[in-house]
């Protein structure tokens, strides 16, 4: 094997590969960049088992080939290098030489056979989405999914594809996030996807917003692919919780604020609230929303802030950093916030979003103790 | 900062009360058995002064006792007295420190460190006595008082405030800082707490009886003779030196409820039995204190006296009953197939304690219950029994098979 490749296309071609290496791994292979000569270059592929990541940079290619090579000690060395180009040469299946003007290293590398092999997908019964719609529903839900092993199918979101829309809903059991977005068609079937919210957020970086996706699946797994980049994840089995079920359609008391100055009330409030709780106190009435926080062997704050506030006047705990996140990914200046009952679930949407996405983010109280 | 360390200990603290509840009976008998009645199967948890003499010690069984002393009048342990006067006692000591820990049920360590202003600057065994006076005032019994720069210092000092008839001690006895070394001096190794039978022998092969016999030995030597812990920890415990710190309530390291039978128990069934009581009890003291435990032990003492335990640790702390039930459920049903013999006594402990942030949360979704985790509805459902034997008492509500239906 033997090619020659600008720096810049190298280090191109790493930085989309090297964030799907695990950190530490008992597979030695793993640490290990696949690099395979194709006809318009050289394809990089990396997984931890989980995420396989696979991208193809242009280079000029002498000899047909394939090795595995460290991908730290490589990447360390791309960015040290001369902006020069890069000589590549492997001898026999383990050893790997890189000259870069008068620099030369010498690397180790694995067989080829020892790299896993990629799961298979057909990608001939593909879905078709563009990057940009993706990114949108994977930015507004994947904050939301639950980071505790205790229920690991909260652990994933979930990706349903529809005729005519496609919808992403992720929750830790307390919060919940949901957007959809209506499409004129996505090509396969419909379908219910769990999806680890690593690959997710793995998509959301190596595609560009205005590319056009194939996503396919195999028995357990998803693939994603652009004409040079390929990304595939294990899928999370199991029946998801039913969401719709829980989303309440008869909230009648209704608030709308400024997002920023309640993020900012908020965030004062959550100073004085207590680590483990984050509990705050809210009040509606007409007109106005009192912020109190009182923590025992801590001390207590208030604040309030001006809102249109419709129905009776209501008391309702939450968790500050439930709000504050949700708050976070409202994408407008105002948003409408729904409320039953002190126990019932709230729910907070954003108001006038020239979006055609339909967003909506769920949030259940904490008990207040008096 | 110097420590300013106190150890008040409740004289006889089982017996006055026992005294005190019963003031015609065991108030009058000066040849007093707390722990259970003639009968029963219990042990000593206290014994009068008079009866001692006959050698009659705590956690001794009540039938060796009544051999030992015949006369002696038995009463069971009156619990929630105890646990009431507990609480008062508590009270007035939290009025005097900022720091009070809970050591046992009567035992507990202040830390006055910071109050020397405020006492106006007055010796610790000052501040000590006026303790004393005020619990006597406040719930008729009476504590010594035992202070120092550490734990083990107080420990040791309040066994020198006792006022045992022909000691001469007052009830308080406070080492000055700098005395430590002193004082430590005119005790045997077997006095210093965690030195037991087996260690002291270890110890005496090495020529070791007294705090005296160690302290011309170097860390270095001691840890040779003794490995690195041990010998470090001696070095310093003979020196009076010990770093742990007053831990107030919130610092709990276990919760733990025990039951000695009656009658040793021999069937599985009716131990499992038992031990759903254990665990609604102490599952019932966690949730009060908002804790939540990751550890759950299982203890049993097998009618020779031979005590095992085993124990698991769960990814995630927990609260329901139904939970550390189904643990514990397989910790005995371990200890029973490795040794399935008559049973004294059966214990469940609740370890790794944190505070429970969710306890207020509400969910999304009401999972069913299953195995080990401990679902949104596990959690609600224990409130809502707690709440219940808040208005009806702790006999109002029981999981089905505590009933005794038989």
């Amino acid at each position: 094997m033997r090619f020659t490749i600008t720096r810049e296309k190298l280090q191109e071609g790493l930085s989309a590969v090297t964030a799907s290496i695990p950190a530490k791994t008992t597979l030695p292979v793993l640490a290990n960049l696949l690099v395979e000569t194709t006809e318009r270059g050289i394809r990089l592929s990396g997984t931890d088992l989980d995420i396989a990541v696979s991208t193809e940079v242009i280079a000029d290619v002498d000899s047909q080939g394939a090795i595995t090579i460290p991908a730290k000690k490589l990447a360390e060395i791309a960015r040290e290098l001369p902006s020069a180009p890069v000589r590549v040469s492997a001898t026999g299946e383990q050893r790997v030489t890189l000259e870069c003007g008068k620099t030369r290293f010498r690397l180790l590398g694995l067989p080829k056979d020892e790299f896993p092999s990629f799961p298979s997908v057909r990608f001939s019964e593909s879905w078709r989405v563009r990057s940009g719609d993706l990114q949108k529903l994977i930015s507004h839900t994947a904050f939301a999914a639950s980071t505790e092993e205790s229920r690991p199918i909260l652990n994933g979101v979930l990706w349903e594809m529809r005729p005519g829309h496609m919808r992403m809903v992720a929750t830790n059991g307390h919060r919940l996030a949901k957007i959809e977005l209506p499409l004129e068609s996505v090509g396969a079937p419909s379908a219910d996807l769990i999806v680890p919210p690593k690959a997710l957020e793995q998509i959301r970086r190596l595609f560009a917003a205005e590319e056009d996706l194939e996503i396919a699946r195999g028995d357990n797994h998803l693939g994603f692919r652009s004409p040079f980049t390929a990304v595939f994840t294990r899928l999370i089995e199991g029946p998801y919780p039913n969401y719709e079920q829980v989303i309440p359609r008869d909230n009648e008391r209704v608030a709308v604020a400024d997002r920023n100055a309640l993020f900012q009330a908020l965030k004062r409030m959550s100073i004085i609230a207590s680590d483990q709780t984050h509990r705050i106190r809210l009040a509606f009435n007409a007109g106005m929303v009192k912020f109190s926080v009182q923590t025992p062997d801590l001390g207590e704050a208030q604040d309030e802030l001006s809102v249109s506030y419709e129905g009776d006047p209501l008391e309702i705990g939450f968790n500050a950093s439930y709000l504050l996140e949700i708050l976070r990914y409202m994408p407008t200046d105002e948003v409408r916030m729904t409320f039953k009952a002190p126990e019932r679930a709230a729910t907070v949407e954003p108001m006038g979003w020239s979006d055609p996405a339909k967003y909506l983010c769920l949030v259940m109280p904490l008990r207040l103790v008096d | 900062m110097v420590s300013r360390i106190l150890l008040a200990d409740a004289d006889a603290f089982y017996v006055a009360i026992a005294r005190m509840v019963d003031p015609d009976g065991a108030g009058k008998a000066p040849l007093l058995i707390v722990g259970g009645t003639r009968e029963s199967r219990g042990v000593v948890c206290s014994a009068s002064y008079e009866t001692r003499k006959f050698g009659v010690r705590s956690a001794m069984p009540i039938s060796r006792a009544l051999r030992l002393c015949p006369d002696a009048m038995c009463v069971p342990v009156p619990r929630g007295a105890c646990s009431r006067m507990h609480r008062e006692i508590r009270a007035v000591l939290d009025r005097f420190s900022p720091v009070v820990e809970s050591a046992s049920i009567d035992e507990w360590y202040m830390d006055l460190a910071g109050t020397e202003a405020l006492y106006h600057n007055e010796p610790l065994s000052v501040t000590a006595r006026r303790i004393r006076d005020a619990v006597a005032e406040a719930t008729g019994l009476s504590v010594s008082i035992g202070g120092g720069t550490s734990k083990l210092v107080a420990k040791l000092a309040v066994e020198r405030a006792k006022p045992k008839p022909g000691t001469g001690a007052t009830g308080v006895h406070v080492v000055e800082p700098g005395q430590e070394a002193e004082f430590l001096a005119t005790f045997a190794l077997a006095d210093l707490p965690l030195v037991g039978p087996k260690f002291q022998e270890r110890l005496a092969r090495l020529g070791m009886k007294t705090v005296r016999d160690v302290l011309p030995y170097d860390a270095a030597t001691l840890s040779r003779w003794l490995g690195d812990r041990e010998g470090e920890w001696l070095y310093e415990r003979v020196r009076g030196i010990d770093r742990s710190e007053v831990e107030s309530r919130g610092d709990a390291k276990s919760i733990s409820r025990d039951e000695t039978f009656a009658e040793d128990i021999k069937s599985d069934d009716e131990l499992h039995h038992e031990l759903l009581t254990l665990v609604t009890r102490a599952a019932s003291d966690l949730r009060a204190d908002g804790m939540t435990a990751r550890t759950i032990t299982v203890r049993i003492r097998d009618f020779d006296f031979r005590t095992r335990s085993a124990s698991r640790t769960l990814p995630r702390g927990v609260i329901a009953d139904r939970v550390i039930h189904g643990v514990a459920k397989g910790l005995l049903a371990k200890l029973r197939s490795s040794r399935r013999v008559p049973a004294r006594l059966l214990g469940v402990a609740l370890s790794s304690l944190a505070a429970d942030p969710d306890a207020d949360q509400l969910a999304l979704f009401e999972a069913a219950a299953s195995g080990e985790e401990e679902t949104a509805r596990d959690r609600a459902l224990v409130r809502a029994v707690d709440k219940l034997r808040e208005r009806f008492g702790a006999e109002g509500i029981a999981m089905g098979r505590t009933r005794n239906d038989e």
